[in-house]
């Protein structure tokens, strides 16, 4: 499960007053009093969930300035990062030095990790005897704490089933076993050794393999012949039903003298495919944790430059980017509708094609451009196709049905809260939202903690008559009663209003469509503790990108993803460090995670205390 | 003796042995002469009711017919003497009498914790839930309870009732077949279309008797067991944290219940009762089979929280059978378990966030908002869609009908010289109590069985001084005009002291042995001052 904890309070503190938007008739997510808040998308489990790396649970950089500065990731010299708007304040270089969080030795496989695992080791991607479900549609919903009875029960029967149906498919088969069983269990033996070496993400002890080893010399008095094929079946389902194969295991208790524990190769190679691929270990990886190859940074580090080039990587890439968007199922981006009558160019067939546009804007700017934050924020490339073309103010001829990667106007569409996606989730059935598409921007991009509107603040209505020529005056005095001004005109309104600029159906606006006001996108926003004045929504992302605040909730979000777990005060100066390089220097997302993995600490444990 | 091992999870073969009849017979003598097992089983909905519509018409005394005619409840008339209805209890932790973070995200997460949320994004509870508490105290080997939903699995706040530790979620399953399989593990050969083992061919001549599928699959399962256990023997040699040192032991308690069956009648000896067969589950009243099982789960994309407009039509589909098909199926199930004694704390959540379309019901706002009375998740001003009075009787009466579905199944079973109702107390707990007011006062809330003779039965029990009233759930909606204030003053005894009497009706004890009289963080409406009211309901008994 990833759940955010994020909690970046870079305002000391803010008055609670912040009323929620009244929204009539629009299609929104539950949540009475905090319309910015949708559930998380990790937040709906099972088979169609998304879920995240499911990273290892891997500690934070201890040391100081060296911690993830080091050699390998960003080599090269660091080429200063774009032009920030005059007067955004920089990052000071941290002088801080993180603990190592607490972690657990044991933790299960996820349900989309257990698919993933035994797609990887044994091909198998639904359960044929099961309607071609994935297996995990079979397990017990994930949870956090012991296992229950049901779990159990669940891990038994889906591995019989993998058991039975990998010894039926022939691809399958040999990914389990390299020889034919015969009956002097032979190939079993060397089975044993060599499937449990990657079903275990370790070499097995001498012991484990007496002990399989005596399991399947039982022959007939656990399958019904005690044919070598039969035999071979029990020993797959024997090793699925494994705790150390349902758990990512850090057993070695190699002391580093430092009151921790230095984590094997064979732990470190789980703990990069996990969080790099959300699956085990490749061959290739295992060959260089068997051979000694991740004991340095550079070690790992270069294998997590070869894994960020598969397309798993890509995968967890496009993951972490749903939670930052908190795009999902039953989530705004989904679930968004608006009035045809009023915006005739929408229709919720677009929804998954603004889903589409948006994730592939992602994977341009991270893999193909090798991209940093600020380009996601500023960069003028799109995905359009002849449905969306109209709303990008392009003509529709000109496309297709498939996405087509064109530049747009700069000035108009710089970065991804300016695409039709965005655009279009945050906002009313009939009308633009400037305090759903403010309080995501001052909530979740630009990192401030504004807590829930006060008792009763929901009931204030949007004022309607003449004098509301503009949607923006009608917010503004909806919002302007004494608990609502302080979070609202200070924080959430001002962003909104700049995105003005678009209408509910992402098209851009100058006057409002029914009074034919002219669009007001002029505000004073309060960004990193400073007012700022902006006038136009290519200042407001500008000024985003070189925001340290939003920088930091980037960073502080990757940290949490990555390692799998709520903010944790001893990952703070990992965050600290990782904001630094995104505001002094030009750093790929992709540096900011291949220097995830070279954190000290990243090689080195430590128990949970209690 | 030889253990009966490894029949669970074995992907629904039930097996018939000589061994195991024998055992069987040995274990049905020792179970005649014990007490069937207390059990409680929560039947939970979303988003309150049009309460004046809900509670039987009398607020205090004996329950008749009379009393539920006209009423959302009528359906449960042939239960009548059998029925519980305490009035006057308030939830713990409402909006802004509490906390202030969100009705529904508070409702959730005190409701069976009678704690704070966490401030934190999660917005869980700060402490275990109810369930767990009743669950550790008397499931045989102490096994987690059963937690079933339908449509999406899901980890929000907005659909977590179960806290298996404080902050720690503990969600619901909503796939029937995960259910099915392990309760085929357990099933007795019963007749019905149980296909009797075969003897495997290739035994060796001159050799013994080749061994039957059961014995094979006995020794497999054994094996198997000892290789796990071995696994975490390995573990429990580590230095590790206590936390992780309790998964370990976690894991070992559920080897031995494997090995040793699911029933633990108090004496050490372990039966499964002789109704838990694949036969019971294919005959009537439940009709369960694995293809319809299968029928019930739907494989795709569910879409949870579909709102007017939103999901997908595969998803919408997806939807509407789990909650018709999957629904009845697991209501199927929990019935199955209680008979099989698989678990006796079991709780059905249906989720809060869906669209109604199925069932003759066609809404084109999604519960929450047809609960706001306004089609979405704004409150207050005027009932701006049309009929939405009649949606939500719709929705409530639903729901009922689901309830009495499961109170009818329970009533079918022959147990101890009654029934298996008898023995259980089966509740329909609210969110809360009307949807627009999200008020948790005066909460609708009726119970079936008396737990074994606990519980006051065919009775209407006010519990709180003064009478709490039917509420005003229709307001001035009718008219199209101001939703206005749809919830109600009275009904304000808190609702911890009738976990205390549930806790105390199905077995359960403080830590001094003594009856239960404290549940909870505290029980004023701040989040502060402990427990001030202690003890159960007195009036809500059998001997009260």
């Amino acid at each position: 499960m990833n759940t955010w904890r994020i909690g970046l309070v870079v305002a000391a503190t803010l008055s609670a007053g912040c009323t929620g938007e009244i929204e009539e008739g629009d299609a929104q997510m539950p949540g009475d009093l905090d319309p910015s808040a949708s559930p998380t998308p990790g937040g709906t489990a099972g088979p169609s969930g998304t879920a995240g790396p499911g990273g290892t649970a891997s500690p934070g950089g201890t040391a100081g300035p060296g911690g993830t500065a080091s050699p390998g990731g960003t080599a090269g010299p660091a080429t200063p990062p774009p032009p920030a708007p005059p007067g955004t304040p920089t990052v000071p270089a941290p002088t801080c030095s993180a603990g190592i969080p607490g972690t657990s030795q044991i933790p299960r496989l996820s349900n989309v990790q257990y698919d993933r695992t035994v797609r990887d080791l044994l091909g198998v991607t639904v359960l044929s005897a099961s309607g071609n479900v994935e297996p995990s549609v079979l397990l017990a919903t994930d949870q956090e704490g012991g296992l229950s009875d049901l779990g159990w029960s669940a891990y038994q029967s889906v591995a019989e089933k993998i058991a039975a149906q990998v010894m039926k498919d022939p691809a399958s088969k040999a990914k389990f076993m390299s020889c034919t069983p015969a009956a002097d269990n032979s190939c079993l033996h060397d089975t044993i050794v060599s499937f449990g070496r990657r079903a275990f993400r370790r070499p097995l002890s001498q012991e484990e393999v007496a002990g399989f080893d005596a399991f399947v010399a039982k022959g007939k008095a656990i399958t019904p012949t005690g044919a070598p094929e039969e035999l071979a079946e029990a020993l797959l389902f024997a090793f699925l039903v494994s705790p150390s194969f349902l758990q990512r295991s850090e057993i070695t208790e190699a002391a580093d003298g430092a009151g921790h524990y230095t984590l094997s190769g064979p732990e470190i190679a789980s703990r990069l495919s996990y969080m790099l691929w959300g699956s085990t270990p490749d061959a290739e990886l295992d060959l260089a944790a068997d051979s000694g190859q991740l004991a340095t940074p550079e070690q790992v580090v270069a294998q997590a430059d070869r894994m960020l080039k598969d397309p798993k990587a890509r995968d967890m890439i496009a993951s972490f980017h749903r939670n930052y968007l908190l795009m999902g199922t039953n989530t705004r981006w989904d679930t968004a509708n608006r009035d045809t009558t009023l915006f005739p160019a929408f229709n919720k067939g677009l929804l998954p094609v603004f889903m589409a546009e948006t994730e592939m804007f992602f994977d341009e700017i991270v893999y193909a451009q090798s991209g940093a934050f600020q380009s996601l924020l500023t960069s003028p490339v799109a995905f359009v196709n002849a449905s969306t073309a109209p709303l990008y103010g392009l003509n529709a001829a000109d496309f297709g049905a498939e996405l087509k990667k064109v530049e747009l106007d700069p000035a108009q569409r710089p970065g991804f809260l300016t695409r039709l996606g965005f655009l279009n989730a945050y906002s009313s059935y009939t009308r633009t939202s400037p305090i759903l598409r403010g309080a995501f921007i001052t909530k979740q991009v630009i990192g401030l903690e504004i807590g829930a509107p006060p008792p009763g603040a929901e009931m204030t209505e949007l004022p309607s008559g003449a004098e509301y020529d503009t949607n923006r005056k009608a917010v503004d005095a909806q919002t302007a009663g004494g608990v609502c001004a302080g979070c609202h005109h200070n924080f959430i309104n001002p962003p909104g209003f700049v995105m003005e600029a678009y209408d509910a159906a992402g098209a851009w606006q100058t006057k409002e469509r029914v009074s034919g006001a002219p669009i007001d996108t002029v505000v004073d926003a309060v960004i990193d503790g400073q007012t700022v004045h902006i006038t136009n929504p290519a200042e407001l992302m500008a000024r985003i990108a070189a925001s340290p605040s939003a920088q930091k909730g980037y960073a502080s979000k990757w940290v949490a993803f990555a390692f799998n777990r709520a903010s944790d005060p001893a990952d703070a100066c990992t965050v600290e460090q990782l904001t630094y390089k995104m505001n002094s220097q030009t750093y790929p997302v992709l540096n900011l995670i291949k220097d995830l993995t070279l954190a000290p600490s990243f090689r080195v444990r430590a128990l949970i205390s209690g | 003796m030889k253990r009966r091992i490894f029949l669970k999870g074995v992907g629904g073969v039930a097996l018939a042995t000589p061994f195991l009849s024998s055992i069987a017979e040995q274990q049905a003598k020792a179970q005649a002469a014990a007490a069937p097992p207390k059990r409680l089983v929560i039947f939970y909905t979303h988003n309150g009711c049009l309460t004046n519509r809900w509670f039987p018409k009398v607020e205090d005394g004996a329950l008749t017919a009379d009393a539920l005619a006209g009423t959302t409840l009528e359906g449960l008339t042939p239960y009548v003497s059998k029925l519980l209805v305490p009035r006057g209890f308030r939830s713990l932790n409402g909006y802004a009498v509490g906390q202030s973070i969100d009705p529904h995200d508070q409702a959730m997460g005190s409701k069976l914790t009678c704690a704070t949320i966490d401030q934190a994004k999660s917005r869980y509870a700060t402490a275990v839930s109810l369930d767990h508490v009743i669950a550790k105290q008397i499931n045989p080997n102490k096994n987690d309870p059963l937690v079933l939903s339908v449509g999406a699995a899901s980890t929000s706040i907005k659909e977590i009732l179960s806290f298996s530790a404080p902050t720690t979620p503990f969600p619901a399953n909503v796939n029937p077949l995960t259910v099915y399989t392990q309760l085929t593990g357990v099933f007795k050969s019963g007749g019905g279309a149980t296909t009797p083992p075969t003897t495997p061919v290739g035994g060796d001549p001159g050799q013994p008797p080749a061994p039957t599928e059961a014995d094979w699959r006995v020794a497999r399962g054994q094996s198997v067991i000892d290789l796990v256990r071995a696994d975490l023997g390995r573990y429990q040699k580590l230095n590790m944290s206590q936390v992780d040192k309790d998964r370990v032991q976690d894991w070992l308690d559920l080897l031995r219940t494997t090995e040793v069956g699911v029933v633990n009648n108090g004496g050490g000896m372990t039966v499964t009762p002789a109704a838990c067969s694949s036969g019971t589950a294919e005959a009537a009243p439940f009709n369960v089979t694995e293809m319809l099982v299968q029928a019930a789960s739907p494989t795709g994309k569910v879409t949870a929280g579909a709102f007017a407009g939103g999901g997908s039509a595969e998803g919408d589909k997806n939807l509407a059978t789990s909650f018709t098909l999957g629904g009845d199926m697991m209501l199927n199930l929990i019935a199955l378990s209680l008979i099989c004694d698989t678990n006796r704390m079991i709780m059905m959540l249906y989720p809060g966030y869906v669209v109604f379309n199925w069932d003759g019901i066609n809404h084109n706002h999604d519960h929450h908002g047809i609960s706001h009375r306004t089609g979405d998740f704004s409150v207050g001003g005027s009932c701006k869609v049309a009929g939405v009075l009649d949606m939500i009787l719709q929705i409530d009466k639903w729901y009922a009908s689901k309830y009495v579905k499961l109170v009818s199944l329970l009533d079918s079973i022959g147990e101890g010289g009654g029934k298996l109702l008898d023995n259980t107390a089966t509740m329909w707990l609210p969110e809360l109590s009307d949807g627009a007011a999200h008020n948790l006062n005066n909460l609708p809330i009726v119970i079936a069985g008396s737990a074994g003779g606990y519980l006051k039965q065919g009775a209407v029990v006010n519990v709180d001084s003064k009478a709490p009233g039917f509420g005003n759930s229709e307001g001035s909606c009718k008219d199209g005009g101001n939703i206005g204030n749809t919830g109600s003053q009275g009904g304000n005894v808190p609702i911890n002291k009738l976990y205390c009497t549930l806790m105390n009706a199905v077995g359960c004890t403080d830590e001094s042995g003594n009856k239960v009289s404290k549940f909870g963080a505290f029980d004023g409406t701040g989040t502060s001052g402990g427990i001030t009211n202690p003890g159960e309901v007195a009036k809500l008994t059998a001997a009260g």
